[in-house]
């Protein structure tokens, strides 16, 4: 589905540049939930955007190949790469409140969809949203951030993308929605034979979630492993100290 | 009689547009806290949380109910709020402009430390919550965000506080400050005999921290009991329903039952 193989992706300064990912090689497969996990400024969301070249070039220098199929994403016409963002590879970004331009009513956002309204009805139900009628009137700054970030999720599933990519989907959401979003990922790759990748610091999120979890440090990628191989693995310390910390957590006595 | 007592607190507040003006964020609330103990509270967001907590530190006055302190087991005479809060809103905690050492200087000069044992007060205090030597001379923009809150709360412990209340410390920190914060909040409590109230959705963390819980359900006490007791029994539905969301083991129909408590 995505193959990635990025040498490198550096921020440029003036006169300088610091390399802030380097060697990031691996495959996205049909019918799979992909986690990376990583603490705060490890460049989670530096790789992400960097997959459908998100990135400006001007501030960032992205060396390497990413092939969606046949095409490198890298390398092809902004046309291409618009339509791929559009229907192929959809990104469900941090902070969904403002993901919406506040100033139009939802309505704007379904009608864009172009999708039939009982399926509208039937998705905004599943997520235990409002009803078409209640939400459509209403604008993305009269939605809490839990379900500003359910409805984004809605949105983005209307164009049955081949690779749903979300950045910190689980932040500030509660554990009932938490429990929906994974509920749906779930179904999604596995019905529709589709990918989802998700960065996170969510390791209960991942490890419920995924078929395969990779935990990013110092800028490097680790392996893509399963999640109980995962929970086991200790070939990096500060990623040993993540999943040591989750489950001290986790087993507490008090 | 407990350090403090809550008894029978009913807020609420105007909704201009609804057709029902009054809507009701606290109803009949009531517990106590014993000088010492860790006292959890959780529940969903929207819940109350942090309107009980600033109604326990006297920051808004509830409609009706009474909130009992303890000033007997207060020898000390005090130029300070014997209940101190961490507010959750990191970044806005700290002032900006100020250099931590000078907000701690004040602190303690209000509390009525001699000039002379300022420096080895400070340190005391600033070491206990893992604050650096090297930031004293930092001001609030310079930190992260956990420095800012460290040092906040080497703030509110400088004033030597009878109660301490925690909202939501643990947003927005990953997973090993997370524990870092708990085995701190532990040993604060148990080095300064600190009785604390700890507000939180995380059940999980709770486990970790609190001695007693209560759960709160739209403005309710729906349980409340011993930690262990509440996590291992739970009585109640939701309490049931929200161990098992944090667990992410619920099925759609379960979740969509949920949804009508």
């Amino acid at each position: 589905m995505l193959k990635v193989d990025i040498n490198s992706v550096s921020v440029l300064g003036n006169d300088r540049k610091k390399t802030i990912l380097k060697n990031l090689n691996f495959k996205v497969e049909k019918g799979k939930v992909y986690s990376i996990l990583g603490k705060n400024g490890s460049g989670k969301s530096t790789l992400i955007k960097s997959l459908a070249a998100l990135l400006p070039i001007n501030e960032y220098e992205v060396i390497g190949e990413i092939f969606y199929g046949e095409t490198d994403l890298l390398n092809t016409s902004e046309e291409n790469l618009r339509e791929i963002r559009k229907n192929k590879i959809r990104y469900v970004f941090q902070d969904a409140a403002n993901s919406f331009d506040p100033l139009k009513k939802l309505k704007y956002f379904f009608d864009l969809s172009e999708v039939d309204p009982i399926i509208i009805e039937q998705s905004l139900l599943f997520f235990l949203l409002p009803t078409y009628k209640e939400l459509s009137n209403l604008h993305s700054y009269e939605l809490s951030g839990g379900m500003a970030q359910r409805l984004l999720i809605v949105l983005a599933l209307f164009t049955n993308p081949d690779l749903l990519i979300l950045d910190e989907p689980t932040s500030g959401v509660d554990y009932a929605a938490t429990n929906l979003i994974l509920l749906k990922l779930k179904e999604f790759v596995k019905e529709n034979d589709k990918s989802v990748l998700i960065v996170t610091q969510d390791l209960n999120f991942a490890k419920n979630s995924s078929d395969c979890i990779a935990y990013l440090s110092n800028g490097m990628l680790s392996s893509f492993l399963k999640p109980d191989d995962f929970m086991k693995s200790t070939s990096d310390d500060e990623m040993k100290r993540f999943i040591q910390s989750f489950k001290e957590i986790e087993n507490a006595t008090a | 009689m407990p350090l403090l007592k809550v008894e029978n607190i009913f807020y609420s507040v105007e909704v201009k547009e609804a057709k029902k003006k009054q809507f009701n964020i606290l109803m009949n609330v009531s517990f106590d806290v014993e000088q010492g103990e860790i006292l959890g509270i959780c529940g969903e967001s929207g819940g109350g949380k942090s309107t009980l907590a600033k109604v326990i530190a006297g920051i808004i006055s509830p409609n009706s109910g009474n909130i009992l302190f303890d000033l007997e087991k207060q020898n000390i005479k005090r130029k300070s709020r014997p209940i101190q809060i961490l507010f959750q809103n990191h970044g806005e905690i700290l002032n900006p402009f100020r250099k931590v050492q000078s907000i701690i200087d004040e602190a303690l000069k209000i509390n009525g430390v001699s000039e002379e044992n300022i420096e080895t007060e400070k340190s005391k205090i600033l070491n206990s919550v893992g604050f650096p030597k090297e930031l004293y001379k930092r001001r609030g923009y310079q930190l992260s965000g956990g420095e800012q809150q460290r040092a906040a709360l080497g703030r509110l412990l400088a004033v030597k506080p009878a109660l301490l209340i925690l909202d939501e410390p643990f947003s927005a920190q990953d997973i090993e400050s997370q524990l870092n914060l708990v085995k701190l909040f532990k040993g604060l409590n148990k080095d300064f005999n600190l009785t604390m109230i700890c507000v939180s959705h995380d059940l999980r963390i709770l486990r970790n921290l609190a001695d007693r819980i209560i759960i709160l359900k739209k403005g309710e006490i729906v349980e409340h009991g011993e930690t262990m007791e509440v996590f291992n029994n739970p009585k109640e539905d939701y309490t049931k329903f929200l161990l098992s969301a944090e667990a992410l083991n619920l099925t759609y129909d379960e979740l969509q039952t949920s949804s009508k408590y």
